[in-house]
């Protein structure tokens, strides 16, 4: 995301997205399918819920000791001749690739989709180094040429229309094509084959690494995962230290789960498990295979209250059935990984004060909880965030003082009496159908877009004594 | 630079940190995964049929196209009957004993061009390079399987020696040929050969597992399923009614 971007208060990017009639409609169309897709691949699915939990335990058991599988996976992958890599921070995994890339003497880097690369900006600096990154994931690819961000973590290009697509090719690619998404997709095939073919370095990144064996899994529809570990010379996978699991029968359980809550697929069409560089008596793989663990924010969180949030498998269930995601997309969250548990990973990577606007964009309601394949509860650490952003006095000024207000009020019962009556004269003016509308200034922000509901004629107290009177009687 | 020691030593300081964590285990692990596997195997030969007829299912499904033939000297027909309504002339084979026989000949008797792998090592870079462009042009890449999974209709293929990663990557068309030994019926089980393919004292093969869930396909555009991104637009699974290895 461009600073510019970032420049403008969220409350701006929001109601951007919300004015945007294509986006609104391509998000509805698209959450929704997602929605439903989910929903059936789990209910003809019965020791699904079973599976969840035990997913759920072994993500928990594998961070209660991640230093001795994070260890076991480094030798693993040194016993097949690959290299591991240590970045605590994003410049030192940007400097890590780019020390390997300019070894390899790279002057293109075909990549996989991979959410760890564009936490870490890695494409500007492999451009600023004269390595041209090109993202292979049509969505990816077309969002790369267009100069975006990815707006969906399973479907990063779900704001563009077919239209805008092809003017983008014609553009960029200088070839006319029909605004036929099989068109389109023949395009960037051909395009893109020829990047494969060319390229020294491939990066990608990693859904899963298997401890016991050193094998980095990737998950793709598009099969790039397997022409990007496959072609290049030198192969580089970035992972979030939380993505190791013990050993292949963890990793069966994930995968039974994870294309199921993404896509509503059984499996993803291509599973590819790669085990460091290429073998005596093969054609291809990489003779260079180099594993970077990534940081960034994540151990600091392993004793902290954004632990949970470590157990995440980047499936965007929980992006399609949030209300607040659904109406605003991915863009306005404004930072790498959007949608309720992109909240918590921002906080987590830029720390509480990143997100003190986004740790309301949330209406706690839970659904995230229920369609996690893991069960994570963010709103309860969306919860902690805010109190934490307040207590640290990072929240906005006018939100500490209206709640500091409000808290004292409702400590105080006689205050509280006295507010209710002087509340009750102040909103006539404002009183429609049962509802506060129109408040002046800054009360106007509440009740431009949310029914406030008109204080009761009476209060339960009052009612409750007319009752106590009424019963003595 | 950070180094493994203090990147670990990091880890652990935070770890210590930690407080009321609920217990929690890692899945169990099968103690001798090679037997296991084999126990497997013995216990769902009798059914294959069944096994079988859910794998149609599920590989239809993804989008799959199943053929079944009675013997492996009728694939040859088969494959060139596909090549011809597909316009096909270019063939990539896995090697003969990678594939359980010699279809080369076959196939090139019916007007086939076909390029089978070699069997072991090859030569410097500029050689693979060349072999690998030959791969890229060919239209139908022909392929064994080491697992035919039931649950999920999943064709898992091992890359090694004779079987280059490209042969099903590549082409427009794959084309896998299996038989009864290698069906399984669910993603559990698949755990149990793969702990077997990693066991200590198990053979030697390549570095990919690929396990390949229908045609490649892609809904990036408008959410419009397309097929053929980057991978193959059509797959076939060609089950052999006999035993390929006899
Ligand atoms: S929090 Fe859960 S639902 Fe959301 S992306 Fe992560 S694993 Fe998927």
């Amino acid at each position: 995301m461009s600073e510019g971007e970032l420049a403008t208060p969220f409350r701006e990017r929001a109601g951007r997205a919300m004015r945007d009639t294509f986006l609104q409609e391509a998000l509805g169309i698209a959450t929704t399918k997602f929605i439903g897709l989910r929903r059936e691949a789990f209910a003809d699915f019965p020791e699904g819920d079973a599976l969840r939990d035990r997913a759920r335990a072994i993500k928990e058991a594998m961070l209660q000791r991640l230093d001795e599988h994070l260890e076991r996976l480094a030798a693993s992958v040194e016993r097949l001749g690959g290299r591991v890599h240590y970045a605590t921070t994003p410049e030192e995994a940007r400097a890590i690739v780019l020390d390997i890339a300019r070894r390899a003497g790279a002057r293109t880097a075909v990549k996989s989709k991979s959410m760890a690369s564009e936490e870490i900006l890695l494409n500007e600096a492999l451009e600023a180094a004269g390595v041209t990154p090109v993202e292979t994931d049509l969505g990816e690819y077309i969002i790369q040429l267009a100069h975006e961000r990815p707006s969906h973590i399973i479907a990063p290009a779900i704001h563009k229309t077919k239209g805008q697509v092809a003017e983008l090719f014609a553009r960029e690619l200088k070839r006319r094509v029909a605004a036929d998404p099989e068109a389109l997709t023949q395009v960037a095939r051909a395009e893109l084959r020829e990047k494969f073919l060319k390229a020294d370095l491939g990066i990608t990144g990693a859904n899963f690494a298997v401890a016991e064996t050193g094998t980095v899994v990737l998950v793709t529809n598009e099969g790039n995962g397997r022409m990007v570990t496959s072609l290049p010379r030198v192969h580089v996978a970035i992972m979030g230290v939380e993505k190791v699991v013990p050993s292949m029968t963890d990793l069966m359980i994930f995968l039974a789960i994870l294309a199921r809550s993404a896509t509503g697929q059984k499996l993803s069409v291509y599973t590819t498990l790669v085990q460091g560089p290429r073998r005596a008596g093969e054609l291809e793989g990489p003779d260079e295979f180099h594993l970077v663990l990534l940081d960034n924010g994540r151990i600091g969180e392993l004793a902290g209250p954004l632990r949970e949030a470590l157990y995440c498998l980047r499936c965007g269930a929980c992006l399609n059935v949030c209300p607040v995601y659904r109406q605003i997309g991915g863009h306005a969250y404004g930072h790498t990984y959007p949608g309720p548990i992109g909240i918590l990973l921002t906080a987590m990577l830029s720390g509480p004060a990143a997100v003190r606007d986004l740790a309301h964009a949330s209406s706690l309601c839970g659904a995230c909880v229920d369609a996690c394949p893991v069960r994570i509860d963010i709103p309860r650490m969306l919860l902690g965030l805010r109190r934490e952003l307040d207590e640290r006095r990072l929240a906005p000024w006018g939100e500490r003082i209206a709640f500091g207000l409000l808290a004292r009020l409702l400590a105080r019962p006689r205050l509280y009496r006295l507010a209710a009556r002087v509340g009750r004269l102040l909103q006539r003016p404002f009183a429609r159908d049962g509802a506060v509308r129109g408040l002046p200034l800054a009360l106007g922000n509440w009740t431009q877009r949310r029914d406030l509901p008109v204080i009761a004629p009476r209060t339960f107290q009052e009612r409750w004594a007319a009752l106590r009177r009424e019963d003595r009687r | 630079m950070t180094t493994q020691a203090d990147f670990l030593a990091r880890i652990r300081t935070e770890m210590r940190k930690t407080r009321g964590l609920f217990a929690a285990a890692t899945a169990p692990r099968p103690a001798a995964p090679r037997a296991e596997a084999e126990a497997i195997r013995r216990e769902l030969a009798p059914r294959w049929p069944e096994t079988l007829e859910r794998f149609r299912r599920e590989f239809e499904r993804v989008g799959g196209v199943f053929h079944r033939v009675a013997a492996l000297g009728d694939v040859p027909h088969l494959v060139a009957g596909l090549a011809r309504e597909r316009e096909a002339r270019r063939v990539v084979a896995w090697h003969a004993a990678a594939l359980g026989a010699d279809l080369a000949a076959a196939l090139t008797a019916r007007g086939l061009d076909v390029l089978a792998m070699p069997a072991g090592e090859l030569g410097d870079e500029a050689e693979r390079r060349a072999l690998r462009a030959r791969i890229a042009e060919a239209e139908l890449g022909l392929t064994g399987v080491d697992l035919a999974v039931a649950e999920t209709g999943t064709l898992v293929v091992r890359s090694g020696a004779g079987r280059p990663r490209s042969t099903s990557l590549l082409p427009s068309y794959h084309v896998a040929v299996f038989d009864r030994s290698v069906l399984v019926e669910s993603l559990r089980q698949v755990g149990v050969l793969l702990e077997a393919w990693h066991a200590p004292d198990a053979p030697p093969a390549g570095a990919v597992t690929s396990f390949i869930t229908g045609p490649s396909r892609t809904a990036d555009i408008e959410l419009t399923l397309t097929r053929g991104v980057h991978g193959p637009k059509e797959v076939h699974a060609v089950f052999v009614n006999a035993d390929i290895r006899g």
